[in-house]
């Protein structure tokens, strides 16, 4: 579970234990990288132990625990209403080989926050993007910003821009690579000529809460971030209307796609509560909860009639990321090659040619 | 008679810890050697293949492999050498210090005690383009007019993490080899003024010689923990920008535990351990057999 600061996750349980007497339940707060906590799960469930009974998961875990077997198979926990109710990038994000093993609860999904009182209406296009930050950065104001720094952030940055573009990263049922078409190169070259002059040289080393802290402080007129931003800019730049939201820029001819991340629940394939893990997960994905969370977190859930007006039409153009058990490899190669691309390392267009032929030799994608 | 059963009462005081160390150290060793000629991955369902020596064919071929080992192979050399001259340095300056010698060897060694991680994120703070103290340093004195992102290009991210590793271990090199030095005897260093030999003199005919066993000793410590660097560039950087700052260790530990590839990781430690021990076995052969012909 992810660092319970405000108590709430606490609060939730208290309430499923007044319910359930009879049930013991153990919050575990794990540290706040992701990465870190995949791990925790990973090295717990290989030595076969049953610490955790559940697993609050990313979206992008569960190929690889699905395909290690470490999850249980919960197709049947979700009811048809349900089932219409959850939106479909994020029941489709929980599925392997077409069975459900993770129960969504809050999406997530990449969008471009920008300054009302700059910009009265907001960028389309990567042109209009690159252009309005060339013409109102000033000395103390940056353009735009985004995460570049090598770890999955930039990967759902990248995969915004291809898809933009027109492009694609990989095929996930034919295991196809296609990252040296040239929408993968126009792409990685956007981002690459926009470090130093609408982006920060050092933007390469930002995660989300480095940017989000700058554009909050007046330091930015764009900022590609997830939806829990705007609740955090609520004191701040939305008081005044200085903040606005829009979907993420495009090529013309193209249209929109935002990178899907979220959160949702799994059970271990190791518990020895089975029944007990299937009501908390069904509890805990009730409106109910779900809108405490969003109240308290600012988190949204991933249930259609949850979703705030603001964030609903760039949710529907959300996409998921390939769902292959070998999705860390592939998800390292891109970064690893993006950021050397990015630090001037290496030309994007050798970036992108090696990139490809590692994660198709990692894929066995033969051509 | 009797001397076999004394014998034979050693070997069971002895047991206890042989058990342990074969539990704890052989059985591991033993168990990732064996690992290393398998496949065991997400890919074989966990299951263990005899693979030969694939693994190590793959490793032959394997790029990132080879970047990360030159990158832990510049950082042990530039990092190690510069601890040890800073090291020697403080350590000489230190003992001809006459009071309060204990309060500065004291200071010096506040680096050394705390945690890698803490040392990590602090000197991340002080580096960080936007709210760092270096660059509001550089700022503020006119150096520069733009912030610097120390960790955001592959050369300057890589001087970070070796000037973060000797800020925390160079007082490690200062205190064995301040050790060595207060073991000398004053009457060599009167010997050598008699034959009216200079500060090079004493150095170069005492004081070195004297030190060797303790430079030894300070050199294969640094050198076999900063080959085996993790925690330092797993905070800073990550392995990154790029990749430039991925250590062996960083590979190996993101092989098992992202990838969940067992059978190469394994590969990946056995030939890790392999380059490290002939190059301490190299360094070994090079100190002790110049000492020993220095008397």
């Amino acid at each position: 579970m992810e660092p319970d600061g405000t108590g709430v996750w606490r609060e939730l349980l208290d309430d499923f234990q007044k319910k359930h007497p009879n049930v013991r339940v153990r919050l575990v707060e794990g540290p706040p990288a992701t990465d870190a906590r995949e791990e925790m799960y990973s090295s717990s469930f290989l030595s076969g132990d049953a610490a955790y009974d559940i697993v609050y998961a990313d979206v992008i875990w569960i190929p690889k625990f699905a395909a290690a077997g470490w999850l249980m198979d919960l197709t049947g926990l979700v009811s048809p209403a349900d089932r219409e109710d959850y939106l479909p990038a994020d029941l489709e994000a929980g599925m392997y080989h077409g069975r459900l093993y993770r129960v969504p609860a809050y999406t997530d999904a990449g969008v471009l926050y920008y300054r009302k009182d700059l910009v009265p209406q907001p960028p389309a296009t990567f042109d209009q993007l690159a252009d309005l930050s060339e013409r109102l950065k000033t000395q103390d104001r940056y353009g735009f910003l985004w995460q570049g720094k090598q770890y999955e952030g930039l990967v759902t940055v990248y995969l915004e821009t291809l898809w933009g573009f027109g492009g694609d990263w990989i095929d996930g049922e034919t295991r196809r690579v296609f990252l040296d078409s040239p929408e993968a190169l126009e792409a990685l070259e956007f981002l690459r000529k926009a470090i130093g002059t609408i982006s920060p040289p050092a933007v390469t080393t930002y995660a989300e809460e480095e940017t989000r802290l700058l554009f909050q402080n007046d330091r930015s007129v764009f900022l590609r971030n997830w939806p829990y931003v705007w609740t955090l800019l609520e004191q701040t730049l939305r008081k005044d209307g200085r903040a606005g939201v829009a979907p993420v820029v495009h090529a013309p001819g193209h249209s929109s796609a935002s990178t899907l991340g979220g959160w949702g629940f799994a059970i271990s394939r190791f518990t020895q509560n089975p029944d007990a893990a299937r009501q908390l997960v069904e509890f805990l994905t009730r409106p109910e909860q779900l809108s405490r969370i969003q109240l308290r977190l600012g988190r949204i859930p991933a249930r259609k009639r949850l979703v705030p007006p603001e964030f609903a039409p760039i949710l529907k153009s959300a996409r998921v990321r390939p769902e292959i058990a070998e999705y860390a490899q592939a998800s390292d190669i891109l970064q690893r090659w993006l950021s050397a691309a990015l630090t001037g390392r290496v030309t994007s267009k050798t970036a992108l040619l090696k990139a490809t032929r590692e994660t198709r030799a990692l894929l066995g994608d033969v051509r | 008679m009797k001397t076999h059963r004394l014998e034979a009462g050693s070997f069971l005081w002895f047991l206890p810890a042989a058990l342990l160390l074969s539990g704890i150290v052989f059985y591991p060793i033993l168990r990732t050697i064996l690992l290393s000629f398998a496949r065991r991955s997400l890919a074989t369902g966990f299951r263990t293949e005899f693979a030969g020596i694939d693994n190590f064919a793959r490793i032959v071929t394997d790029s990132r492999f080879h970047a990360s080992l030159w990158t832990t192979l510049v950082f042990t050399i530039v990092s190690v050498l510069a601890e040890f001259v800073i090291g020697l340095a403080l350590a000489i300056s230190v003992t001809s210090i006459r009071g309060g010698r204990n309060a500065v060897r004291a200071i010096l060694l506040v680096p050394w005690t705390l945690p890698t991680a803490v040392t990590a994120v602090l000197w991340a703070w002080v580096l960080n383009d936007q709210y760092g103290a270096l660059n509001a340093f550089l700022l503020h004195s006119g150096v520069t007019q733009t912030p610097i992102g120390w960790l955001a290009t592959p050369a300057s991210a890589m001087i970070a993490i070796i000037a973060t590793d000797v800020w925390k271990t160079a007082p490690f090199v200062f205190v064995i080899l301040l050790a060595g030095l207060q073991n000398i005897p004053r009457d060599l260093y009167d010997a050598i003024e008699i034959d009216g030999g200079g500060a090079w003199a004493k150095f170069r005919y005492v004081t070195w010689p004297h030190l060797m066993p303790f430079s030894f000793v300070a050199l294969m410590f640094r050198a076999v923990q900063a080959f085996a660097i993790f925690d330092l560039v797993w905070v800073m950087t990550g392995g990154g920008p790029g990749g430039a700052t991925e250590t062996v260790s960083i590979y190996t530990y993101r092989t098992y535990m992202r990838y969940l590839d067992f059978g190469y990781g394994a590969a990946l430690a056995v030939t890790t351990v392999a380059i490290l021990s002939a190059a301490a076995g190299g360094l070994y052969t090079a100190l002790v057999s110049k000492y020993e012909r220095t008397f």
